[in-house]
């Protein structure tokens, strides 16, 4: 029953919010502006949260009484220092919240008799010292906040006896280097974050003895050459090294690592990749490479069969590989722009694909089998190539294309048959296209870039209904970084969020939406230099 | 100050508005948006929420959803107390345990089974 002022329990403690659960006492005492910890405190307390106040010290043996205590919270003090005997007599205390105080040192004499802890947080503080004995008697501990202060190396003594530790966070810190066997007997570790420090170098073995280790996150720090220390990782299946210097990956780089399903290493200085880096990894779904000029030849991706995503841009690409696609059978995104691409395979074996992007490249033309039975393709963006033909056959099997960009290309004609249910289609920029195209050929679109403002006037070229922007602003691949992300602002232009990232579901709503708005939106709109003759 | 800035902000605020809360938090604080209803309110927290994990980054602090079968996680990976029914084993929540351990329904996790 919660207590209320009228009717207090008779061992709440006054000012603050308690109430049962069960036999036992939840007090509520946070924000409270209290000095000191209060003296009145059931013994029957299981949760007390002390935090937001101005407390600055803690009395030796002030929870004493609380043998119940499973979860303590003395976060945003102003706490400094933590005497000998401040947590004694908390035998089943399971969490203690330190977090947002003041402390320059762990509290190593304070930690002792614990033994069922199992979350102590220390993040947000000062901390620059780590006794070796911090947490000699934790025996039970498992989660370890540690970042946000101001360590400049892995306490390696301090974490040298934690068997039961899982999950630790030493981020924002000032870390610069990780010494061999810095983390060799936390056997049970399965979450390691490092991110935000200055590590610039590790040592080859400095990972050794993570046996269980699965996510590992080495983001945001100075590392100029790929993490080989990895290679002890066998369990791990999340690695993050973006926006680090490296400038390589090197071969054989994930040999140890067969069990990998995500690798975020965006917004380093890529160049080079090894020919088989990526091979053999069977849980990989994502691969995101961009601007790794040095990369000649599509990567050989056997073995890695469960690859959804793959982004190769900004490279050196001049030709794919005909089995590709026997490879990669999940593939549903595959985003290639801006590579030297002159000639394409079938993607036939690439049957669920849905999207493609091939933008910036040097096609020259469409073959009846190059999209051939993609039956859940809905955007293909093929801009900026030198495509001259399409076969008459090329889009006749694609039953749920919804956008095809062709702008800025050689076509002289355009193969209707596949096309009607297009919402958006470009043509802008094929100089040669003179045709006028009838409403009856795309009964869906909502969005027609051409190249010439007369091929609008099918679509009521004056009438008021004709907006005068483009929904699509202008393409570009905007700032450096990763494609994946870019590569959603050039499918949908207009949505500049570089976070935007529809998936077909949102698109069809949008589609969904334009039921209520029949208007289509039809560019370059006829005007008074930009007649509806074809004056030629 | 814009005019729906009020002075007095309360706990962890850096700037708020009556009618929003908090809309900035003060140093290595998270920001929560708490909803009642359709209503959002901006708090400040030393801690997210259960259910909630928290990700301390240079220039903020956030609140992340843990997994749905997780009450209370460390990362999205990683779920330190299951929801009702799951059983926790080493950061996942399991319907049921492993080969070579059992449920225990009294923490609510998978412990080994010692031959």
């Amino acid at each position: 029953a919660a207590s209320t002022e009228q009717d207090p329990l008779p061992s709440c403690t006054p000012l603050c919010r308690c109430h049962r659960d069960g036999v036992m006492l939840w007090v509520e005492c946070s924000e409270l502006g209290l000095s000191a910890v209060p003296g009145s405190l059931s013994p029957f307390t299981a949760y007390l949260d002390l935090s937001m106040n101005n407390i600055s010290e803690i009395q030796p043996h002030a929870f004493y009484q609380l043998r119940f205590l499973e979860e303590l919270r003395l976060s945003g003090n102003q706490i400094s220092k933590i005497p000998w005997q401040a947590f004694s007599g908390l035998y089943s205390l399971k969490v203690l919240m330190l977090q947002n105080n003041q402390l320059r040192r762990i509290p190593a004499e304070a930690l002792r008799d614990l033994p069922n802890l199992q979350s102590l947080r220390l993040d947000a503080n000062f901390i620059s010292l780590v006794p070796d004995r911090s947490f000699e008697d934790l025996r039970s501990l498992r989660h370890l906040w540690l970042d946000d202060n101001a360590l400049v190396e892995i306490p390696i003594r301090a974490l040298n006896n934690l068997p039961a530790l899982q999950a630790m966070t030493l981020a924002l810190n000032r870390i610069q280097y990780i010494p061999d066997y810095a983390f060799q007997n936390l056997t049970s570790l399965v979450v390691l974050h490092l991110h935000n420090n200055q590590i610039r170098s590790l040592g080859m073995h400095c990972f050794n003895g993570l046996h269980s280790l699965e996510t590992l996150d080495l983001n945001y720090n100075e590392l100029v050459d790929f993490p080989v220390a990895i290679s002890n990782l066998g369990r791990l299946q999340e690695l993050g090294f973006h926006n680090n210097n490296i400038k390589a990956i090197p071969e054989k780089a994930f040999e140890g690592n067969p069990l990998l399903q995500t690798i975020h290493f965006y917004d380093n200085p890529i160049q080079s990749v090894g020919k088989s880096t990526f091979q053999d990894l069977p849980k990989l779904q994502t691969l995101s490479l961009n601007g790794a000029t040095d990369i000649r030849e599509f990567p050989d991706l056997t073995g890695t069969t469960s690859l959804e995503t793959l982004s190769l841009t900004r490279a050196g690409i001049w030709v794919l590989p005909r089995g590709m696609c026997r490879q990669l059978p999940d593939l549903r995104i595959l985003e290639l722009s801006r590579n030297q691409i002159e000639e394409l395979p079938s993607f036939h074996c690439c049957q669920k694909l849905e999207e493609i992007g091939l933008h910036y490249n040097k096609i020259r033309e469409i073959r009846a089998d190059t999209f051939e039975q993609l039956l859940v393709l809905w955007s293909i963006d093929l801009s900026n190539n030198a495509i001259q033909n399409i076969h008459p056959e090329a889009f006749v099997t694609i039953r749920s294309l919804v956008r095809l960009d062709l702008s800025n290309n050689h076509l002289a004609t355009l193969p209707l048959a596949g096309l009607s249910g297009l919402a958006y289609l470009k043509l802008k920029g094929n100089l040669a296209l003179a045709e006028s195209f009838s409403k009856e050929s795309f009964p869906k679109i909502r969005v027609l870039e051409v190249p010439y403002a007369y091929q609008c006037c099918a679509y009521g070229a004056c009438n008021s209904f004709f907006q005068p922007n483009s929904l699509w602003e202008a393409e570009g691949t905007g700032p450096e970084g990763n494609e994946i992300h870019k590569r959603n602002l050039e499918l949908f232009p207009g949505h500049t969020d570089s976070h935007y990232d529809p998936d077909m579901d949102v698109f069809q709503l949008e589609t969904e939406e334009s039921k209520l708005q029949p208007s289509i939106q039809c560019t370059p709109s006829p005007g008074p230099f930009k007649p509806c003759d074809y004056l030629f | 100050m814009p005019p729906n800035v009020s002075q007095g902000c309360q706990g962890g605020c850096a700037t708020c508005s009556d009618y929003n809360g908090c809309m900035s938090c003060k140093p290595r604080l998270f920001f929560f948006l708490e909803r009642t209803g359709m209503k959002q309110t901006g708090v400040c927290l030393p801690s997210c929420p259960n259910g909630y994990y928290g990700i301390r980054l240079p220039e903020k602090n956030t609140c992340t959803k843990c997994k749905a079968d997780c009450e209370t996680c460390f990362y999205d990976s990683f779920c330190t107390k299951c929801k009702r029914s799951f059983y926790l084993h080493s950061g996942k929540c399991l319907k049921t345990c492993l080969e070579g351990f059992e449920n225990n329904n009294h923490t609510m996790e998978c412990t080994s089974i010692v031959h």
